[in-house]
């Protein structure tokens, strides 16, 4: 996103809708600023429709630079998913997918997510330390995935690299006996990481009505949280378990 | 997309923040979807939603007007309506289930809550999706009172420097708490966020500030422990 100088008149009014601090006001030239390096290109100023001189514009995207409009405009339809949004339909439609068994949960780490943004590096470290437990595979409908160079052990493009999104999203599925060597995985990476993930795991409804996942995290020693998603079944076709 | 997960509060806020999705699934029953997706719509209207919106095209203040949202649903869209309290939700669940619109629903809220709610509305939850926190650089996250109104959008468009601008105006009197959380739902472009809630969150915040000033203290609170796993 790019701010035209000849027509910003300092207002300030568009700093507090970037979500990563990329505006700043520049205060020799009366302007306001965006800094394209830390840009995620997610358009939250320019929606926000408070320019009173319409300086603020999208220029053309090329690649890699693509990849954060893909990864942080709301807007954005992603072509592998065919939905908007930075994740795949995941629990959501499981009930007419059955895309998470019973046995297994399905998880997701959100590299970025909340606040902070996160540049490709960091969400390679964390997709590396996922593969290389072995036996994982990342959800091919998923545009994170669609950028790895390799999704066996979770190298990404090196062009993408320094690419800065607000979040990216890890997804796959993992059988529940192997949560816990995950969890330890995922532990280790986030000290080497300069950002954050928000991290979710999902799981088919037991047929006593428990959550399977509840007692294999608990067991694990860590937290999660009392509330959440619930798929309510309502989907059809119904994908019977098998 | 786990867009509404990772709400964050206490079990009493929580409980007045129930968000309701449905979407078709790609190739299994996308087609002309966009006629029960309306329908979703007209019955959360009828039931109570405090706000609705679409994930594809947009939320009320993006698209212009609420008819433009309900009109403009397309096959594939992604869309949502909040509710603020458990009643409204087993109500708009027996009338879901009684229309029988064939695409998935997903609540999100107290996950013992929601149970209860289906079980009272006839309805066996299929999968549910916990959090399991944030891990990592928390050190670079904001306060929890600011992190509980920035993590109802999320995919973060309702930004920290918003919060806290609108903060300062309601304490300056420029707004009310009311019209302060209407302008935090606006970037909010799936119109999940809660302003309900968020008034909640924001009168709670000037309050807190007023009486630490009065005493000559400063608000410092750090993310909260339960909800962060950091190492």
């Amino acid at each position: 996103m790019l701010i035209d100088k000849d027509l910003c008149h300092g207002c300030l009014a568009c700093i507090p809708y970037c979500p990563v601090g990329a505006i700043t006001y520049d205060e020799v030239e009366n302007v306001s600023v965006i800094n394209l390096d830390q840009c995620a290109e997610c358009s939250a100023c320019l929606r926000a429709n408070v320019c009173p001189n319409d300086a603020i514009r999208q220029q053309e995207l090329k690649w890699p630079r693509t990849v954060r409009s893909i990864l942080s405009d709301v807007l954005t339809v992603c072509v592998e998913s065919g939905i908007s949004g930075r994740g795949t339909e995941e629990m959501k439609t499981n009930d007419v997918t059955g895309r998470f068994k019973r046995g297994y949960a399905g998880m997701a780490v959100e590299v970025g997510r909340p606040v902070v943004g996160a540049r490709f590096y960091d969400v390679e470290k964390v997709a590396m330390a996922v593969a290389a437990l072995g036996g994982i595979e990342f959800e091919k409908q998923n545009p994170t995935t669609s950028l790895m160079a390799d999704p066996k052990t979770g190298k990404f493009k090196d062009d993408i690299l320094n690419e800065f999104v607000l979040s990216a999203i890890i997804e796959f599925p993992v059988r529940l006996e192997r949560v816990p060597e995950v969890l330890e995985a995922l532990r280790k990476v986030s000290s080497q990481i300069d950002s954050v993930f928000s991290l979710d795991i999902s799981t088919r409804v037991a047929p006593d009505n428990s959550l399977p996942t509840e007692k294999v995290v608990r067991d694990a020693g860590y937290w999660i949280s009392p509330n959440g998603k619930t798929n309510l079944g309502l989907g059809r076709p119904l994908k019977e378990d098998n | 997309m786990t867009h509404t997960l990772h709400r964050r509060g206490s079990a009493d806020s929580l409980s007045r923040d129930i968000i309701f999705l449905i979407m078709p699934s790609k190739d299994i029953n996308h087609v002309g979807s966009h006629v029960p997706l309306k329908r979703f719509f007209q019955i959360a209207l009828e039931e109570g939603a405090i706000k609705i919106g679409d994930c594809r095209s947009g939320n009320e203040y993006h698209q212009g007007t609420l008819d433009n949202v309900i009109n403009n649903v397309q096959d594939r869209a992604v869309i949502h309506a909040v509710f603020d309290n458990k009643e409204k939700a087993i109500t708009m669940m027996r009338r879901l289930k009684e229309a029988n619109l064939g695409l998935s629903v997903v609540v999100s809220g107290l996950l013992d809550m929601v149970d209860g709610c289906c079980k009272t509305a006839g309805l066996q939850r299929h999968t549910v999706e916990h959090s399991l926190g944030v891990w990592g650089r928390v050190d670079k996250l904001p306060p929890e009172p600011i992190l509980q109104i920035n993590t109802m959008c999320g995919h973060g468009m309702v930004t920290v420097a918003l919060i806290n601008d609108v903060i300062d105006r309601i304490k300056t009197g420029g707004l009310s708490v009311e019209r302060g959380a209407e302008e935090l739902f606006k970037p909010c472009m799936c119109g999940i966020f809660n302003p309900k809630r968020a008034a909640e969150l924001l009168q709670k915040i000037v309050d807190d500030e007023r009486a630490a000033a009065k005493q000559g203290k400063q608000v410092t609170a750090k993310p909260r422990e339960e909800f962060v796993s950091a190492w």
